[in-house]
């Protein structure tokens, strides 16, 4: 968890204190409609990596929560859209939303397009350019947009659990250190890149946020 | 400090572990061994929060419940489902959808 707070607090740093702009005004139908429950759309990938749809999909989820969300679990809905041949969120993000509001009873889905995906090897270094963007299931309108090309150094691992989880995760984590390093790396530039996103309905700072500063548009940053 | 808090840094809402990149794992390869692992993380997430709220955070209830029927603790598994419904009534939609099929 230390690896949140250290983010939150280089986004901050990096993207809302300088910016004038506030939440209320970059997002104000996030404001109107106060989504409660969101679910997160498999990732429409257009890079040549094949691997990095399946890699992103699983990063959007905890931060997600931590901004205050209900996020219906991706590991459930994936097997709903794999079952429902959904997987592919092409066909949804100009459409109507309303079978998630009635099959799931989100108020939101949030789309996500990968327009880059590139790793270092020697550097350890993650470039992932990805635009988010979040969509009412009743109304269709797009609540919040925004898109960061975010580098991420892999070789720093925070470790989730402090220094005994990332012990006893030490097992797991050899088995497959690429494809975590992955997963940590997309984590940390969702993140990023929500950090102006309005806080939802579990946070203390729900609907109260209004006049914090929002970040632009388009951020590009390095991240640790 | 003060200058990050004025920027509005907050503790985080919930305490994950190792949760998300264990069932990640699992979920790609697919182990006996691996599910041990993500299960002994998610009886973590459950019982040690130590978040602002301090409760399960959205889903893991419902993700556990969800293995524990995959791995024949049905009635087990479908308690921690309902407790998801409880814990967060907007779940309700989806989750007795997944109940009902597991019941069958």
């Amino acid at each position: 968890m230390r690896k949140y707070i250290i983010l939150g607090i280089v986004a901050l740093i990096m993207s809302s204190c300088a910016e004038t702009i506030t939440r209320g005004t970059q997002y104000p139908k996030m404001y109107e409609e106060k989504p409660l429950s969101i679910v997160v759309m498999p990732p429409i990938n257009q890079t040549n990596s094949v691997e990095a749809k399946d890699y992103f999909y699983t990063t959007l989820y905890a931060p997600l929560c931590e901004k205050g969300y209900y996020v219906f679990s991706p590991m459930m809905t994936m097997e709903m859209f794999q079952s429902e041949s959904a997987y592919d969120s092409e066909m949804f993000i100009e459409g109507n939303l309303a079978q998630f509001r009635n099959i799931l009873g989100a108020d939101a889905a949030l789309f996500t397009i990968i327009k880059s995906w590139k790793r270092n090897n020697v550097g350890g270094v993650l470039t992932a350019g990805v635009e988010y963007i979040l969509r009412s299931t009743k109304t269709g309108e797009t609540l919040y947009q925004r898109e960061g090309l975010i580098k991420v150094d892999t070789s720093v691992r925070s470790g989730g659990g402090g220094l005994l989880g990332a012990l006893v995760d030490l097992a797991a984590t050899a088995v497959s250190t690429a494809a975590t390093d992955k997963v940590v790396a997309g984590r940390k530039c969702t993140l990023f890149v929500l950090s102006d996103m309005p806080e939802g309905r579990y946070s203390p700072k729900f609907d109260q946020d209004q006049k914090l500063p929002a970040g632009k548009k388009f951020i590009k940053a390095t991240v640790k | 400090m003060i200058a990050f808090a004025s920027c509005g840094t907050e503790k985080s809402l919930y305490s994950w572990y190792d949760s998300q990149d264990a069932t990640y794992i699992y979920t790609k390869k697919g182990t006996d061994e691996l599910l041990t692992k993500a299960m002994a993380q998610y009886e973590k997430v459950i019982n040690k929060q130590k978040g602002v709220r301090k409760t399960v955070p959205p889903g893991v209830n419902a993700e556990y419940g969800y293995l524990l029927v995959k791995a024949g603790k049905k009635e087990e598994g479908l308690a921690l489902l309902k407790a998801e419904i409880k814990a967060y009534p907007e779940s309700e939609t989806f989750i007795s959808r997944i109940i009902k099929q597991l019941e069958k």
